[in-house]
């Protein structure tokens, strides 16, 4: 989030507008190759290809349309952001994410979410913080497998239910 | 009067103490159910079915339509009260109603859901009562271009939920549109926007974006806040209950809601977006607090609750009448139909009148039963807010990963749920309204596949869909309301141009 | 009360507990994976299966796990990777898998797991409205020569059973393939619903989708793509017509790779006593599925003959590259 404007906006030319410009423009070009890559195999009616090609042509007009609105400035003013609050969030995100995907299950996951978010929010008590994470997940992942037959990823942890 | 006869009989049959109190249980665990993350309505019945097959037919079926609505309305509370909503239909749920429980005002919200429900729950039934064989004839001849025709006009609505720009209010519908391209088309089964990775196949769920745009983006976005102000929730302020005031703002929407809901549930393709759509677009224009929309304005509730309450009940006229399940929920209730070997379809309502009105009286009672159960827990439910804030929001976080996770626990779905919830924190800082990205992912699918099926019916003839009268007749509507404001701003802008 | 109250809770735990009722078991713990979203028909099978494999006391506990995606492109993948070797775990699938991995270009292919057996299967069935000009097969395939383009199929999903039947019974009746006009739709009501309000010319689905609408007259039954008339059904076949098309929407279920010939025998055995059991004949009943039990080679075999089949129609109509 560093590249984020801080304090008041810029009055004349907002570099975040441009930005999101350019990304629209960006997506609009993706849509055209993606649908180039298309091939038309329904000999009646409208091909798989005209909606993407609609839509990029809108996406473009609004490109330039932000563009407009960033060079003169008429974004509204933005305040300054807590990176480091944002970035505690996401790594719990990540976390969580990594946890499942390297198969360390559902209750471990979710916990390390929660006390993530719970420190980002100005919290302190991280061992408090994991015994109630814990306990809450548990409860979800008893809920989920045992009433419901529901399967949430399984670890280690999870094999002892 | 037949009809009315036959009603009157099913209402003996479920008002019996035994099958209220089944009613009562089916409530019960359909709530409970229904607001676990991840579990829409369609699901909770699909899971709690097997409960209800040790019954007798009729002790069965009330619970079963006591579950169908604990599952919906649990829906609605977890949208209200932690912005998650749990399947698309409860999105214009979320958009006002988290905003009336972040402003203390959860109490009514809830309320004015759970007493909308019931009162288009109670017309609709009348309604497929009396209309159900007309209906099904006009939804029968609704083909493809009139669905197209239809979801124009459903487009040009939306721009109610623009918010303050309309350059940005479009660029959010089609970042919407664009997404609704990935996946497997189709009409062709070629991949668009996916990039080989298998898991985009099905294209993006709109539960997932819903849910990081809304949950996980607000999350971001008042934590990055926080050194600013800190967010104070009161859990209740002012009356806990609904006051006069909200009774009168609520009790045309509610009837309004029903009008969309229940027409359009009982169209085959019909669903129950559109109809909240429309539903929250009309309440926003004719609301006498318009200024109050997108902070929390009650008509934003209470009309697409009841919309999407008629749009369910308006799903049984096709399945009734010919058999035709039109959503997953519909698919539910065949199933529990099934148990006693009955297909449904155009003969039930000959074959087994007593158990189709059966049904039917079975859920009214549900309905009534919601209310006794949920009213006096609203007070219990907005308690939740009371929780500090970090722990909310860890909650919340948690929750809502927990839904995709239960749905599809794979780490590309968890990435896109992250991803959209920056992209909702940036959409937040910069301004950009949220709900025409999941709108745009609803209704651009759809219109897309009915106007190309329209254009495969007619061989690429495009006048075709100017020859239905009723598509002809949507696509002016349409026309109107995009054109007239255009006009009116562009002689606004003219005069202050003069100025 | 009381009665009321025990029927209830037995319900209650019937469902919360299908595992872990250790009278009849013997020590098979199966992990069943459904390779689609909780509620379809795969994921329904795997369930239905899970109950009568417990209550027919030939496992001790059944897991269900659901892997959706891509008509169980995702799944598979999965099945062949993570349970390599494991002789406790199978996963549910059919016709429609077929021909999703072949259009999504799956690196995996059917040929990488165990056939253990076909379980069920549904017969085809094309309809047209009532009020139609066309009576017969034969009166479609008539159609379909004079112009293709104007007859319109309605059906479920691009490449799923119906729009293989659609191609192969356009090739039947020597008409082109690759020029037949299907139009998808999703979900049985939608494409009923066009088919009774005359906007296509024909349907296509399975026979229990549109029964009712047959009986009640409200549509037309031209044919069937069962060797044999159905029993107490007065509908033709199509071969007894004159077409060759043969066709059902089968489900199976499979065993990963790797695994040694008696752990194959014990799973083979395991399902072979589910399907002869009260239990499974009693879900068949309630969900209104046909017994299509096939295993070992022969359902190798089968299988086999089915891939290429399919994968030849998908290249026909375009949908796969060849």
């Amino acid at each position: 989030m560093s590249d984020l404007p801080q304090g008041a906006a810029e009055r004349r030319i907002d570099s975040a507008g441009v930005v999101i410009a350019l990304a629209l423009a960006g997506l609009a070009a993706v849509l055209v190759w993606d649908a180039s890559q298309l091939q038309s195999n329904n000999p009646y009616g409208m091909g798989p290809h005209v909606m993407p090609v609609v839509i990029a042509v809108g996406l473009g007009i609004l490109a330039i349309g932000n563009l407009v609105e960033a060079l003169r400035g008429n974004l509204p003013a933005r305040e300054s952001a807590d990176a480091k609050a944002v970035w505690l969030i996401l790594g719990g995100l990540a976390l969580l994410i990594a946890i499942i995907g390297l198969g360390g299950g559902f209750i471990p996951a979710t916990t390390a979410l929660f006390v993530a978010t719970a420190t980002a929010f100005g919290r302190r008590a991280i061992l408090a913080d994991l015994a109630i994470g814990f306990v809450m997940t548990t409860l979800i992942y008893v809920a989920f497998s045992r009433l419901l037959t529901l399967s949430l990823p399984a670890g280690p942890l999870e094999r002892l239910f | 009067m037949d009809a009315f006869v036959a009603l009157a009989n099913g209402m003996a049959v479920a008002i019996q103490p035994m099958n209220m109190l089944y009613a009562l249980i089916g409530v019960l665990l359909g709530t409970a159910v229904g607001v676990l993350p991840g579990i829409g309505p369609a699901l909770t019945v699909a899971l709690l079915l097997p409960v209800t097959y040790k019954l007798d037919p009729g002790g069965s079926l009330i619970m079963f339509a006591g579950i169908y609505y604990g599952g919906m309305y649990g829906g609605s509370t977890t949208a209200i009260l932690i912005n998650t909503p749990g399947e698309s239909a409860s999105m214009a749920t979320a958009l006002e109603g988290n905003k009336m429980a972040k402003a203390g005002r959860g109490g009514p919200a809830l309320a004015t859901a759970a007493i909308g429900s019931f009162v288009a729950g109670t017309i609709a039934t009348i309604g497929l009562a009396f209309l159900a064989p007309w209906l099904v004839d006009f939804a029968v001849h609704f083909g493809p271009e009139d669905y197209f025709a239809l979801m124009c006009v459903a487009f040009v609505t939306v721009s109610a939920t623009f918010g303050s720009s309309p350059i940005r209010g479009l660029t959010s519908l089609f970042i919407g549109l664009t997404l609704g391209l990935v996946g497997i088309d189709k009409l062709t089964g070629q991949p668009r926007l996916a990039f080989g990775i298998p898991e985009l196949l099905d294209g993006v769920e709109v539960t997932t974006l819903a849910v990081g745009l809304f949950a996980v983006g607000e999350a971001l976005y008042v934590v990055s806040r926080r050194h600013h102000s800190e967010e104070k929730l009161e859990p209740v302020r002012g009356s806990l209950w609904m006051t006069k005031e909200d009774w009168q703002r609520s009790w045309k929407p509610w009837l309004r809601g029903t009008m969309f809901g229940f027409p359009i549930g009982a169209l085959p393709a019909g669903g129950a977006e559109i109809p909240t759509f429309l539903s929250y677009s009309t309440e926003k224009r004719l609301s006498k607090h318009p200024e109050e929309f997108g902070k929390g304005a009650i008509e934003g509730v209470a009309g697409p609750e009841a919309a999407n309450n008629a749009s369910a009940a308006g799903t049984l006229v096709p399945l009734l009448t010919l058999g035709l399940p039109t959503s997953a929920t519909a698919a539910m209730m065949l199933a529990g139909f099934q148990q006693y070997g009955l297909n449904p379809g155009p003969l039930l309502f000959a074959e087994r009148p007593d158990l189709v009105w059966g049904l039917i009286a079975s859920l009214f009672i549900a309905n009534v039963m919601l209310l006794v159960l949920n009213l006096p827990l609203v007070g219990l439910w907005v308690k939740l807010l009371a929780i500090p804030q970090p722990w909310l929001y860890a909650g919340i976080l948690v929750f809502a990963t927990t839904g995709t996770i239960a749905a599809k626990p794979s780490v590309v779905e968890l990435s896109m749920l992250a991803g959209f919830g920056v992209m909702g924190f940036l959409m937040r800082r910069f301004d950009f309204p949220i709900a025409p990205v999941v709108v745009g992912l609803i209704l651009g699918p759809i219109a897309e596949s009915q106007l190309r099926r329209a254009m495969s019916i007619s061989l690429g003839d495009p006048m075709a869909l100017l020859q239905s009268p009723m598509s002809a007749t949507l696509l002016g509507i349409a026309l109107i309301a995009l054109v007239a404001p255009f006009v009116m701003q562009g002689l606004g802008r003219f005069k202050a141009n003069e100025d | 009360m009381i009665p009321f109250h025990t029927r209830l809770f037995g319900a209650a735990v019937a469902l919360t507990l299908a595992a872990g009722s250790p009278a009849l078991s013997q020590q098979l713990e199966l992990k069943l994976m459904a390779p689609a979203a909780p509620g379809g028909g795969w994921d329904q099978t795997a369930r239905a299966m899970q109950q009568a494999f417990v209550a027919a006391g030939i496992a001790r506990s059944v897991q269900v796990t659901n892997v959706a995606g891509a008509g169980g492109s995702v799944g598979i993948a999965q099945f062949v990777n993570g349970a390599k070797g494991d002789g406790n775990q199978m996963m549910v699938n059919g016709f429609v898998m077929v021909g999703a991995l072949a259009m999504n270009k799956s690196p995996v292919t059917l040929e990488q797991v165990t056939p253990i057996a076909r379980l069920t299967e549904e017969i085809q069935v094309i309809v047209v409205p009532a009020n139609s000009p066309i009576k017969t097969a034969q009166d479609l395939a008539a159609a379909l020569k004079a112009d293709i383009a104007k007859v319109t199929f309605a059906g479920g999903s691009a490449g799923g059973v119906d729009h293989v039947m659609a191609a192969l019974f356009a090739g039947a009746v020597g008409a082109d393939a690759k020029k037949v006009n299907y139009i998808p739709f999703s979900g049985g009501g939608e494409s009923l619903a066009a088919i009774l309000g005359g906007k296509v010319t024909a349907g296509i689905s399975g026979m229990s989708e549109y029964d009712g609408q047959i009986k009640s007259g409200k549509l037309r039954a031209i044919g069937v793509t069962s060797e044999k008339r159905l029993p107490g059904s007065d509908i033709p076949t199509f071969k007894e017509q004159g077409i060759d098309l043969v066709l059902a929407n089968w489900r199976a279920v499979m065993a990963p790779p790797g695994i040694t010939a008696e752990q194959k025998k014990t799973l083979s055995d395991a399902v072979e006593k589910m399907v002869k059991s009260d239990a499974w004949k009693e879900v068949l009943k309630q969900k209104g599925w046909d017994n299509a039990y096939l295993s070992g080679d022969a359902f190798a075999d089968f299988l086999k003959k089915e891939t290429v089949r399919v994968t030849d129609v998908l290249k026909s109509v375009g949908l796969v590259k060849s």
